[in-house]
């Protein structure tokens, strides 16, 4: 290779590139109307799902049987499904407190969180699942995949009924997640919707951009995330070594709804506010993204929707593969887009020393 | 004409105790200013070492080598006037130049067992040359080597040649450096075990065991060695710096469950135990389990923590072990001390710098327009 070398090219200061023309563009307006009219709303409705499990968890235990267990599960679907709709943006109120964490630690290829519930019912300490206390319990035994198990579990029923202490657990942990959820939309609303505001040298954020950038992190990252924890972790290599425990909810085998929303709620992010993110993109752009999405968004559809079914039979496994490659051609295009604006999405923070 | 600067004001957690910190002299005549070295990276993948000045509100590009794959960190020889940069892992080149112009001297490649881990360190009086490297075929606790290099020559005849190869008191070495005797060389070692032919995957994760190793660099001879607790043990010791009177801080790459809450960063004097820091509880997660960079103040007692992760700027006090500051810097990883405090440089193509007495940031003009992507450390080009 030919090494060349510039010698002391000095440019003058108040030199104006296209960057600083758009670090110098205000783009509280569009981070505003994000906030606004998708991400609260989503954590609004987050919060609304998770009201009737705890209400309905708190006199549970009275009475467990067949009803009453389908009941709560169905309150439990309709919670995860609300997660499901805000897992995606990963900054703001849901870092604080590990609450992300909370909510679902997930993948957890080591079974930690099995193995923390597993302890947590052993030791049958009601010290541990008073309000205060559940909170600083486990990682593990805190969120939905714990709660799942509970539930959701072959052995569930029976379980609950003859167990007080599994049951008290699955109260401990509706409550928990109810609380958890109402925190961050509280303080999406009441707190950091000023700190996206005041995106300036004054504030958190470095400048209303730095704010952006976050938006669209959460719509690209979260594509390429998908793909690799939720679908290509399930498909392995080939169909023999396809592992349907690797899925999201295998337990109650909604993984392909959840993909579902995941997705919807990336569409909604990208395009439902005025502004909306995706003006942000080059418009010649985005006509194959949008195309993109409706492929997913479609092929999504058309996959069944048990996925430890799907895994299992060729047409199903095929279109589980359809969808990681819309996956794949959807990130590839943002990608693509994204580097032709002055935006960049990370460089130290991607890939270490 | 007045420079448009951009200032700001941090986010203080405690108040800011420090006396007047020694201020350079206001000069608009850059010549005289430090220079300093960085690696950078275009958004297009090309990878350069850029020599640069700052007159405290405006960068000045003084130089721009190519480099033939991403470089890392930059030891400058105090005594012949040339620079090294030393290839990030897995890289197998250094890269030697006239460290005023920048001027390719020569190139230099590690052997084929071998990668070097993007750092290296001169001896005060510029002998010798001593690099960090991976014998990736050796299985063994030995694989993780400390090479030292003799020096010869001057100027475009100057070469290194590979004359002691040590084990480096642990797998995984990263930085290193010459503590205040100028014989006992500190080196991180990041306890990670990998292999070219898996690229940059972790291979030993349950098993990984970072330490801090003190080895005398005439004879090899590892003098004092530091384990972390067992609860930490996947907390990579990657990045160190050293004060005037022996006190070592390290900055850590934490490899295990992403909930876990872990110390980032440590004090330590020889002979005695480690001192690990958190930071306060709200903050502690916002960090990401990641320091980038990290080094001393001028007052030789703060000391800043870069976390590209966390998007957080840190400063520590290191007499009292706490934090002092977090500043929001997205991608924000190279740090070196300057006379007012620290600059810093981010992946975002800013180079800035704190004041610490008056807790003010200014961004400098001039660097976000070349659209650079500030690699993980900043070095000084100055030479004696």
């Amino acid at each position: 290779m030919q090494m060349r070398m510039i010698i002391d090219s000095r440019l003058p200061p108040m030199t104006r590139s296209p960057m600083l023309q758009a670090q110098n563009t205000d783009w509280t307006p569009l981070n505003l109307a994000m906030t606004d009219a998708v991400v609260i709303p989503a954590y609004d409705r987050f919060a609304a799902a998770t009201t009737p499990l705890a209400s309905n968890a708190a006199g549970f235990c009275a009475a467990v049987d067949d009803t009453s267990l389908g009941a709560l599960q169905q309150d439990f679907i309709a919670a995860y499904d609300g997660w499901q709709g805000v897992q995606h943006i990963q900054f703001g109120p849901i870092t604080y407190f590990n609450w992300n964490f909370r909510l679902q630690f997930w993948p957890d290829d080591k079974g930690t969180g099995a193995r923390q519930l597993d302890a947590l019912l052993a030791a049958g300490d009601p010290a541990a699942l008073t309000a205060g206390t559940f909170a600083q319990q486990s990682v593990g035994v805190q969120g939905f995949p714990a709660l799942e198990r509970l539930l959701f579990s072959d052995d569930s029923l029976a379980a609950l009924k003859n167990e007080p202490y599994r049951c008290q657990v699955v109260q401990a942990i509706a409550h928990n997640l109810d609380d958890i959820a109402h925190g961050v939309a509280q303080r999406w609303r009441d707190d950091f919707r000023a700190t996206v505001e005041k995106a300036d040298e004054r504030g958190f954020f470095e400048s209303s951009q730095d704010a952006t950038i976050d938006y669209l992190k959460a719509v690209i990252e979260s594509v390429r995330r998908i793909q690799q924890q939720k679908v290509e972790a399930v498909l392995g290599d080939s169909q023999a070594t396809a592992r349907e425990r690797r899925a999201e909810a295998w337990h109650m085998d909604r993984s392909v709804q959840h993909l579902r929303t995941n997705v919807a709620a990336f569409a909604t992010l990208f395009n439902d506010s005025t502004p909306a993110l995706n003006t942000v993109l080059v418009p010649a752009d985005l006509p194959d993204i949008q195309q993109a999405f409706a492929k997913l968004q479609q092929d999504l559809a058309a996959t069944p929707d048990s996925m430890n079914t799907a895994v299992k039979s060729a047409e199903g496994y095929a279109a589980l593969k359809q969808v990681d490659a819309d996956l794949d051609a959807l990130f590839e295009l943002l990608e693509a887009a994204v580097k032709k604006t002055d935006l960049y999405l990370g460089f130290n923070s991607l890939d270490g020393d | 004409m007045t420079p448009l600067c951009n200032r700001r004001q941090f986010l203080a957690l405690t108040a800011l105790l420090l006396g007047p910190a020694a201020r350079a002299l206001a000069t608009d005549d850059t010549a005289s200013a430090p220079l300093l070295l960085s690696a950078a990276s275009t958004r297009d993948d090309q990878h350069f070492l850029i020599g640069f000045r700052h007159d405290g509100s405006s960068f000045h590009e003084v130089f721009k080598l190519p480099l033939p794959e991403r470089g890392h960190h930059v030891a400058v020889n105090q005594t012949r006037g040339f620079f090294v940069s030393i290839a990030r892992r897995p890289g197998t080149t250094l890269v030697l130049a006239d460290s005023a112009s920048g001027e390719l001297i020569s190139e230099i490649r590690a052997p084929a067992d071998r990668h070097f881990y993007g750092h290296g360190v001169f001896s005060a009086d510029g002998e010798w040359f001593y690099t960090t490297e991976n014998a990736f075929d050796d299985e063994g606790d030995t694989s993780g080597r400390l090479v030292a290099w003799k020096v010869d020559g001057s100027g475009r005849n100057v070469s290194l040649t590979r004359t002691f190869d040590w084990p480096s008191g642990g797998v995984g070495p990263h930085e290193l450096l010459l503590m205040p005797d100028g014989n006992t060389l500190a080196i991180a070692n990041g306890g990670i075990r990998t292999h070219p032919s898996h690229d940059r995957d972790i291979l030993n994760l349950d098993t990984m065991q970072p330490s801090l190793a003190y080895i005398d660099r005439s004879t090899g001879a590892l003098l004092e060695q530091q384990l972390l607790p067992a609860e930490f043990h996947q907390s990579s010791i990657r990045h160190i710096d050293v004060n005037a009177s022996g006190t070592v801080v390290f900055g850590m790459q934490f490899e295990g469950e992403a909930f876990m809450t872990v110390p980032l960063v440590a004090t330590h004097k020889r002979g005695e135990s480690l001192q690990l820091l958190l930071a306060p509880a709200e903050l502690q997660p916002q960090l990401n389990q990641y320091v980038g960079a990290i080094r001393f103040a001028a007052d030789g007692r703060h000391f800043a923590a870069s976390c590209p992760r966390g998007n957080q700027f840190t400063v520590w006090d290191s007499s009292t072990g706490t934090l002092v500051h977090a500043l929001r810097a997205r991608d924000n990883c190279g740090v070196i001390a300057s006379a007012n405090g620290f600059v810093y440089s981010t992946g975002m193509g800013k180079v800035a710098e704190l004041d610490l007495a008056s807790g003010v940031v200014t961004e400098f003009d001039g660097a976000e327009q070349l659209a650079l992507l500030w690699d993980n450390h900043l070095c000084s080009g100055a030479v004696a």
